[in-house]
């Protein structure tokens, strides 16, 4: 029997979704395009030849070592690119992926990345045409409603924050704008450096859809131990407590 | 010199749930200046950078924080700061249920208003080296002390004056 990996324990609805980011099995709702999504992260203007640190590995002649005979480079390493990033900011207030699950999304399913989760921010680093290629495929999924998520390079305060009346995430910078057709568009960079036009994003999520998709166990949405007064805990919270037992008993004692 | 109260003043705060626009801050500012009985006001929230302050793309002007003007009581001053919280003293507790009326008039979302103590009533070393002597107590607490501006807007029946020059 093929072994099915298991990613996440629990019935409620945070915890499916949990286990949908992490095993990558996620769905597509819009398509923006890929130069716009260069535009966006700001690193090289779309359609400009990629910089790069190294010759093609082609080029380089490799020493004869029997684990780079087995692991394939990705597109960016072979072709030598420059390391580069994108970091989102995902608000408390159910966005679909908070930091941790960008990061295990990354982790299980971006070859050759890096991702790194901050408090309210997650960044994932990798060769320049993997990182496109991966944060386009946040921006087009399920992980990013374009209200409530969004790209910041710099500043990125506004994951705990209230959001704002036209329920946008807050953003001092203002990289992103509610259009009158109901439209987010992006009209800076990750960085806040003016786009030469604006791009549209699409319709943001409503608060209903917001909160199917989450990953964000809350008290007022869905919260860890699952229906409130239940007889019983959802198996997310007893498999937390049973990693934190072990975890100071590994940690009281290692033997 | 300033004229003591003869009533027992109470402090409270505004907590709406969402961010205001300036539309709506000038909407509710103007409805609880109608309430009528503040001692003092303070708009408080994250602060609109008019650049950008950090990054590779530091000092590029930021035109949507720009030139957020309201109107209040007839005049005019620019927020500096997205408003999430308003802390209020009013003379007596008289004005509280016109002030929850306000709030209910001008926001179209829940909001909370809690009583307690908001301002300090003696200066601190930081009010001291900001202003010497205070002798209308009233300015204190309104002022961030981490600011490197006195943002200080002071709304009277003549004019209206923005002490926001920059220190040294």
């Amino acid at each position: 029997m093929a072994y099915t990996p298991q990613f996440y324990p629990g019935s409620t609805s945070v915890g499916i979704n949990r286990r949908k980011h992490m095993s990558g099995n996620i769905e597509k709702l819009r398509d923006i395009p890929e130069a716009d999504v260069v535009a966006i992260m700001g690193h090289r203007a779309p359609g400009a030849d990629y910089a790069s640190t190294h010759p093609p590995l082609k080029e380089m002649g490799e020493p004869d070592c029997p684990v780079r005979q087995l692991v394939a480079p990705t597109a960016g390493a072979a072709a030598g690119d420059r390391v580069r990033y994108s970091q989102w900011t995902d608000s408390m207030y159910f966005a679909p992926s908070i930091p941790y699950f960008r990061s295990y999304w990354g982790a299980i399913n971006c070859r050759g990345c890096d991702p790194g989760t901050l408090s309210g921010r997650q960044i994932i680093e990798a060769r320049e045409r993997d990182i496109e290629k991966y944060t386009k495929q946040q921006y087009d999924s399920e992980m990013t409603d374009v209200a409530l998520c969004s790209m910041r390079g710099c500043t990125v305060h506004g994951h705990s924050l209230r959001l704002e009346e036209n329920g946008m995430q807050f953003d001092m910078l203002a990289r992103t704008e509610m259009g009158k057709d109901g439209n987010v568009y992006a009209v800076k960079d990750q960085v806040g450096i003016p786009l030469d036009k604006k791009i549209n994003l699409g319709k943001p999520m409503t608060e209903a859809e917001a909160k199917k998709r989450t990953t964000i166990f809350r008290f007022d949405g869905v919260p860890m131990g699952g229906k409130i007064g239940a007889r019983k805990f959802d198996e997310a919270i007893e498999m937390t407590h049973h990693m934190w037992e072990y975890r100071s008993k590994w940690g009281y004692r290692p033997e | 010199m300033v004229t003591e109260s003869d009533t027992e003043s109470i402090q409270v705060e505004i907590i709406p749930n969402r961010y205001l626009m300036p539309a709506t801050t000038q909407k509710l500012l103007n409805e609880i200046y109608g309430n009528g009985g503040i001692t003092r006001i303070m708009v408080h929230g994250p602060n609109l950078p008019r650049s950008v302050p950090y990054g590779p793309g530091r000092g590029t002007p930021i035109e949507e924080n720009r030139d957020l003007l309201i109107e209040v009581g007839g005049q005019v001053f620019e927020l500096s700061v997205k408003v999430g919280r308003i802390r209020l003293e009013l003379e007596s507790e008289e004005y509280l249920a016109g002030l929850k009326a306000a709030c209910e008039r001008a926001l179209p979302f829940s909001f909370q208003i809690k009583r307690g103590k908001f301002f300090h009533n003696r200066p601190t070393i930081t009010d001291y080296a900001k202003f010497g002597k205070v002798e209308d107590k009233r300015i204190l607490g309104l002022i961030d002390p981490k600011a490197k501006k006195n943002r200080l807007a002071i709304l009277s029946e003549v004019q209206v004056t923005v002490d926001d020059k920059e220190e040294c």
